[in-house]
Order: structure tokens, then sequence, then C-alpha cells
């Protein structure tokens, strides 16, 4: 083919080489469970992601933080495997294993010798039918205190640890799905209490509302027949949870904030307001943060950064996409001042450059943004265990696994005059919140 | 109505043998090749043994600076990144105690074209001086902001309360041995140590179609191979031990702790029995000190435990971040644990955990191209023989309960220790003086890194 565009041709070579694209498999069991299956790039591991359609979007004002506290929750004993089991269990296998929360959904993985396969499908059978038989008041106080701890290794002992929290807050109005962060408050994390842990395991854990992906050199009828034989027993939720309304409508407005507290140097934080995950908008814009923000060729680290002086160099990582499926997602960018630099210098500068995206893009621009962003796509599911959770996200979020192949189409055809429309609609003053921190004079003078 | 399935037995394990690499003599140097068919991402590693303990004092940093400096390309004014980014492929570099590393992850597609990029970046860069100049301030600036994250500064400050010399001082020289740098003394560190000397080229993927000699031939040039290395044990820093440092951070909610000491060098150690001790002790999830520290008390998000290890010396840490209020009382139930492992010994339990995670785990351990391809890596650094992987699984096998206890008196040694802890030093000072572990000072972090002729380090 003639005039490929990168995208194009990254696509061909890379289903070409490893030939899995054509052997992902998909099956639904009778309770509602989706499975899908593909071949792994190295032998002998299966690698086992599942994605719950439940996250921080599901919580209620006063109690924040909970489908992560959840989270955790499920390692601490289901009805059949006692407290700490479950990893004592895949530890031992030499497998790895953990989980993650966000917004949208809630992902629990491992990846273990393929002789293991039947036991952790079984584990995570069994924490999902049985969980609530295995929960306690004890350690529930326990992984309360243990989130804790970990909210104030992210957030509160981290310098700009709480940007992202207050991005949220004034991103999205109060009452919002999206307004507060997965971590919660301490408050609310205080209040949670065992009775509403097993309503929210009842509410929102079933297989109905899980995906689950397999990838391993094992034959995709032979999964299967294994996860229909641990997970097929377990009816579906009685009644499916309603999700929250997150729709909103128009721009963020023109904010912004100034905060001083006990940071090593001014920072600036920055997000504009774009349309959901799975628009072709919020593709656009996907193109346009990495013309102006992903790898060293992009336009804020070639002037901020190498021309001006202006920045700290983060290696050319200073915009990407908050992206949410079930409202608007939130292009975002961030910089950290250099020495004799002030906040407000580089808080203009980045706008300046945020602006200029409106003037013109070359198509130069373009393709090594493309490019930039099929390299992190293809990176991203070149390990067993990373096209695992690519494949259960796209299932869960698009009801599409081959997206994992085909997704870096979707950049394809897109021209430099759409972003730069998608520019003058999305990333303007009126659609913006900028958060900038200041250095706060130190309390206690070192002696 | 829930039907569940009795917990399945475990069948057999696969056996798993590590591939033998292919190797391939270029010129001087050598290309280290891993055939992993299917593979749509080649992992490429040039390994020189040009880490930053070869750095002499008027060196320091130098090393780092020259890896950064690298990215600046043939051309200059940062152009590598972009000119690989064209080719789906991305920069890789470290630079450790022991090695210098270079390299890119490229699509297999793509190898030819980005091993050239890495051949010519490493061979003939441009290394403007106001390149390196801009690369060694923001290194600098990076240094002292990468400082205020608690156990960042914890971790690096180990090395100045347990060695003298160039372990003393952070890899990156930090921010005081980088401003000392020139651009004259950071081009001769590359024109002596990484132009001038092949290295290994370490090449891991789909190798069907690859040309190994021609990679190598790009990567290499006319370079000399590797001169012969020595190592010379480092001297210990001076101070009473056990004894605990607290730097000072005010008003921190939390604090980072490493409690670290000596340990044998990598060829030194027995690895198997060390490295099965310290995952009992705090290397797994269900370790010891995480299942006290975060699944009993509740005081940490995690704690971990592990051996740095070099060429000539060794460490051993055990690093968490607690609630402040909780830090005495954490330290004190890490040093019961420690007691409690060598005084009592692991389980049986805890020995199979250990052996079959090292063993039947190893399919798990290298299911990535980049993966295996560190595993050639520690190969070349170390000297290790082609079949390192398969005898580590092998004295994972043979280990045993007596072994692993012996282990925890040969390795673990908190009378040698030094707690570094990163907190609030006014609410911290009084309960750790009151554990009597030792003498507890307090010292401002940014005078940790002074450099000869500076004013010493204030303690108080």
């Amino acid at each position: 083919m003639i005039n490929m565009t990168s995208a194009e041709q990254g696509v061909e070579g890379l289903v070409t080489s490893n030939g899995a694209a054509g052997h992902i498999r998909q099956y639904r069991l009778d309770n509602g469970l989706r499975l899908v299956t593909a071949p792994a790039a190295t032998g002998q591991v299966a690698a086992i992601n599942l994605w719950y359609g439940v996250g921080s979007r599901h919580e209620v004002p006063g109690r924040t933080g909970f489908a992560h506290l959840f989270e955790h929750l499920m390692f601490e004993g289901s009805g059949n495997a006692a407290k700490g089991e479950h990893f004592r269990l895949i530890e031992a296998l030499g497998g790895e294993l953990n989980a993650s929360t966000s917004s949208d959904r809630t992902n629990y993985y491992e990846t273990v010798p393929e002789h293991a396969l039947d036991l952790a499908l079984w584990l995570e059978a069994d924490r999902l039918a049985t969980l609530r038989d295995g929960v306690t008041q004890e350690v529930l106080d326990n992984q309360r205190d243990v989130v804790k701890n970990e909210r104030r290794q992210r957030y509160d002992n981290q310098p700009y640890g709480t940007a992202f929290e207050r991005i949220l807050a004034h991103a999205y109005p109060e009452g919002h799905p999206y307004h507060h962060p997965t971590i919660g408050s301490m408050e609310d994390l205080d209040a949670a209490d065992l009775d509403y842990v097993l309503s929210f395991h009842k509410t929102h854990y079933g297989p109905d509302n899980l995906v689950l992906s397999v990838v391993s050199s094992l034959d995709s009828e032979d999964v299967y027949r294994r996860v229909e034989k641990y997970f097929g027993g377990i009816p579906p939720r009685e009644t499916v949870a309603e999700a929250p309304d997150a729709s909103l409508e128009g721009l963020l407005g023109s904010k912004s904030l100034v905060v001083e507290e006990q940071v090593p140097a001014p920072a600036v934080f920055i997000v504009h307001r774009i349309p959901p995950y799975g628009t072709r908008e919020f593709d656009i814009l996907h193109l346009a943060s990495a013309v102006l923000g992903q790898g060293q060729g992009s336009r804020l680290y070639r002037r901020l950064v190498v021309e001006r002086g202006l920045a700290n160099d983060d290696g050319g990582a200073s915009s990407d996409l908050f992206d949410f499926r079930y409202t608007q997602s939130l292009f975002f960018i961030s910089m950290i001042a250099r020495d004799g630099v002030s906040g407000s210098e580089l808080e203009n500068a980045i706008f300046e450059e945020t602006a200029a995206l409106a003037d013109g893009i070359s198509e130069e621009e373009l393709e090594r943004a493309r490019a930039v962003l099929e390299r992190d796509h293809f990176q991203g599911i070149s390990t067993p265990a990373g096209l695992a959770n690519a494949l259960s996200g796209y299932t869960q979020l698009f009801d599409d696994p081959e997206l994992v192949y085909t997704w870096p189409m979707r950049w394809a055809s897109i021209t430099p005059d759409e972003v730069v429309d998608c520019a003058k609609q999305y990333l303007i003053p009126e659609n913006r919140f900028s958060l900038r921190y200041e250095v706060a004079p130190s309390e206690t003078a070192n002696a | 109505m829930t039907s569940l399935q009795p917990r399945p037995a475990l069948g057999e394990p696969a056996r798993y043998v590590f591939p033998k690499p292919t190797r391939v003599k270029v010129g001087s140097g050598t290309v280290i090749a891993l055939d992993l068919p299917g593979q749509p991402y080649a992992a490429v590693r040039l390994v020189h043994p040009a880490g930053a303990n070869i750095e002499s004092d008027e060196y320091r940093g130098a090393a780092m600076l020259v890896s950064e400096a690298l990215e600046d390309g043939v051309d200059g004014n940062s152009s590598l990144a972009p000119a690989l980014e064209r080719y789906g492929a991305e920069w890789v570099s470290r630079v450790g105690w022991d090695s210098f590393i270079t390299g890119v992850d490229a699509p297999t597609k793509r190898l030819k074209d980005a091993v050239a990029l890495l051949g010519e970046a490493v061979r003939s860069p441009a290394l403007r001086p106001d390149d390196i100049v801009r690369r060694r301030d923001q290194l600098a600036e990076r240094f002292r902001l990468e400082n205020s994250v608690a156990s960042t500064l914890a971790a690096r400050a180990v090395g100045s309360q347990l060695f003298t010399g160039r372990y003393a001082v952070p890899l990156s020289g930090g921010d005081v041995y980088q401003q000392r740098l020139t651009p004259d003394l950071a081009r001769s560190f590359h024109t002596d140590h990484i132009a001038a000397v092949t290295g290994t080229l370490i090449v891991v993927g789909d190798l069907s179609g690859v040309n190994l000699e021609e990679l190598g031939a790009a990567v290499f040039g006319d370079a000399a191979p590797a001169p012969q290395r020595h190592t010379t044990a480092p001297e210990t820093a001076p101070g009473e031990r056990p004894r605990i440092i607290i730097l000072d951070r005010p008003g921190s909610v939390q604090s980072a702790f490493v409690l670290a000491h000596h340990a044998p060098s990598r060829t030194e150690i027995d690895l198997p029995r060390a490295e099965g001790m310290s995952d009992v002790l705090g290397g797994m999830f269900t370790s010891r000190l995480n299942l006290e520290l975060r699944e009993k008390l509740g005081y940490t998000y995690g704690v971990g435990s592990r051996f740095d290890l070099r060429r000539d010396s060794g460490v051993f840490l055990i690093s968490t971040q607690v609630d402040a209020p909780t830090t005495a009382h954490s330290i004190t139930v890490t040093l019961e644990q420690i007691a409690q492992l060598r005084q009592e010994g692991v389980t049986e339990k805890e020995l199979q955990a250990v052996r079959e995670s090292h063993t039947v785990g190893l399919p798990v351990t290298y299911a990535s191209a980049g993966r295996m391809a560190w595993a050639l890596i520690e190969m070349v650094v170390y000297d290790l023989p082609e079949d390192h992987v398969d005898r580590l699984r092998a004295g994972y096998e043979q280990l045993t309960v007596d072994g692993l206890n012996q282990a925890a008196q040969e390795y673990l040694h908190p009378e040698d220790a030094v707690v570094t802890v990163v907190g609030d030093a006014e609410s911290l000072r009084g309960p750790l003086e009151e554990l009597g572990v030792g003498p507890v000072t307090v010292q401002n972090p940014e005078t940790l890194w002074s450099a000869p002729g500076d004013k010493p380090a204030p303690s108080r």
C-alpha cells in the first residue's frame, strides 16, 4: 500500500508479526460474565485480568473512597479463602498480582505460571461469590488504616500530592460522580461500616458486571471450559445497580486557584474539559495532547524546557488525557518551574503554547504524535499482563476486545484541521481550570 | 443459588529453562541475543562497564550527565528522542554503580533503523557545551525536587551513612557535584569510557530476518574491547552503629525510614539463600514485616526489604513509610522481626513459598523482552555464566530451612545498621531516643552531600 499513514503501517506490521488479532475469542456465560481470551507472546504463563464495572463514580456523598477501600477488602478473605490467602497462594507460585480502582471501574489481576490458572480462577470466583462470608469488622478496621496510609503516602505527604483531588473538585460540580478522587476523604473512610461493605458487594459484584480476560498459550475453548466451571455457578445480581447520572453540559468555565504549600518549586496543573473517552473528539484531542506535551519532540518540551528553560525537564511528559468513559474527560497539562522562574511566568507560557494549537499544526507534528501514541499503545499490550488488561478494558467500556489492535486506526484519518478545530473549541480559557502551587514560606527554619 | 467448585489441586508445573542466548563476535564487541518469536517489540541494550563507581572525585556525576546528554543526539538540541519516535521506538538509559546502559525498545520491523540511531547516538553524539550545561543544570534541580519526596530522600541518604568515597554520594552526584562538572569533563568521560569502548550489545525479540552482525557493526564501529575491571572494597563510613539519623522534614504526616547495613558483593553472596531469607522478612506481600506493619497494625501502605548488590560490595535495606506517630514503634517492630527471624528461623511453609516463587514462577518473571534482557545484562555486568538463571533456579530448588536460617545469621546485622528517618524531627526525636537503639542525630537534608572544601554537615 502506498501512502500509508504510520498508524496503518504500525497496525499492519504488529498484527502480522504476532498474529494475535485473529485469535481473540469472546464468550458470554449464561450469568452474563464476558470472557475474552488471547494468545500470550511468552510461554508458560497465564495472565488473568478482571474489570468490574464499578468505580468511584458509584459512590455517594459521605461514602467517598469506598470502591477503593472495597478493592482492598477483596484480598482479605472470602468464604473459602482465609485472610491473606489469595496473596499467599499466588505469591508462592511466583505470580504477580494486584488491583486498582478508578472512577470508571475496578480492576483485579494476576499473572501466574500456566499450571496455576485453575487456582487463580477459583480464587477470583470465590471472592466474587462469597466475599461477604469472609469480611469482618477487624479486617475492615485494619484496611481502613492501610488506605489512610496510602492516602498519606500518595496525596498528603507528597509534594503536589493533592493536585488531582483539587482538579476534580473544580472540574466537576459538587455532587457530580467525578467530583472526588478514588482515594476518598479521611472522614468518609472513618465512617465506612461493615453493613455498607456487604451491601456494596451485593450491589456491584456479580458476574453480569464482570469482564474476565485470560491471555495464555492455552486453547481458547479450554480456557472457556475452565471459566465456565468456576464462574458458571455464580448467579447474576438480583438487581442491576443504576449508574449515577454523570452527564455534563457545556464548558468548564474560566477558573484558577493558587495554593501555597511546602513544595520545592512552583508548579502548574491545568485541565480543559473535553468529550468522553470513545468519541472522535477525544481521539483528536489525544493527538493534540501528544503534539503539545508528549515526547521530547512536543511543543512544551521544545519551547519551555529546551529553548526557554522555564520548566523542569520531565522527559517530555507534560500533557495527557484523563480518559473518563461516562462523563466529560480532561485534557491535562502539568509542569514544574525552574529555579528563578515564577509560577505565573510558567503558567502564562503554557497558556500561550496551548492557545497556539488553534493557530495550526503541521502534518509532521501530527505524524510524530501518532507515532508516540501508537508506540505507547503497542508497548502497553506487548506483555501478557498488559494485553489482558487492555482486552478487559476495551470489552468493559466498549464491548469490543478487538479494539486492542484496531484502536490506533482511529488516529490515522485525523487531520491537522480537525486538531485545530477541537483546540478552538475546547482548549480555550473559557474551558479551563488552572491550579498553581507556590512555595510556602518555611515555618521551621533549619538549625 | 450459588454453586461453587472445590479448590482445585495444582498440577505439575512445566519446567522452565531460560533460553540459551546466541553470541556473535562483531569486531571487538559481542552481540548476545535471544530469539522470542512473535514478540512485537524488541529490547536492545548496550552495556558499558562504566557505572558511577569508576568516577574519580572530579568526575562524580559524569556518568549520569553523559547518559542524559546522549539524548541530545548527533544534532544536539534534544534531537534523539524525536528521531526514535518516528520509528515507534523509545530510548532507554540507565546508569548504575557498575554499568552504563543505553538502548532502545523498538518494533521488530524498525529494529535496524532504531539500532542505527542508537549506534550514532552513543559513538558520535554532538555533546554541545550548551546542551551539556542545560542537562547539568536540569539534573541538579531535579535532584533537589526529587529530594522533597520523603522516601526518595531516605533512600538516597543511605550511602552517606554506610560508606566513604563514591558510594557516599548518590549516583547522580547530587546537585553539589553536578554543578562542578564542566562540558569538557563530560566530553572526556564519554570519549574515554563510552565512545572508545565497544560494550556488549544485547538484543531480545523476534529475530527472524534480523542480522545480528549488522546490528553489532552499527553499534560497535571500530571501538576497542572493554578494559579489565578491578574491584576494591569501599571503606565504611565512620560513626557509631547502630544509630538513627533524622533528616528533618517539618510537618510530615508520615515518616519514611530505611534501615540499612552492609552486605556482601554480588559475586560473594549466596543469592538464593540471601534473597530467600529477605523475601521471608520483607520481600513479599506476605512477608513477616508486611503482615505485621500493614496487615496487623495498619501503620503503613507497605514495607519491603531487598539487597542492593554491586561488584565490590552490597547493602541490605528495609524501607517503608509509616503514619508519623507510629514511627518509633514501627522501628521497634522491624527490629523485633529481624531478631525473631535470627533466633527462631523460618517455617517450612515459608521455605516452600520462597522456593516455589523463584522456581515455578520463572515464566512470570521473564514474561517480557525487557525482563529477559535484564537477565542478560546481569550476566554481563557481574561476569555470570550463561546459564545463571538456571543455576539460580537450581539454588532455590535446593534451599532448606537450615540454609535460610544460616542466611539470617550471616546476612542480617541490625547491630551494624543505620536507620535513616525522613520526617518531622521535633516530634520524632524524643520517641526515637527512648527506643535505645543508638544515638539519634538530626541533620538538615541540604547538608548531606557536601563536596570537599564545603563546610561539614552540621548535626545537632
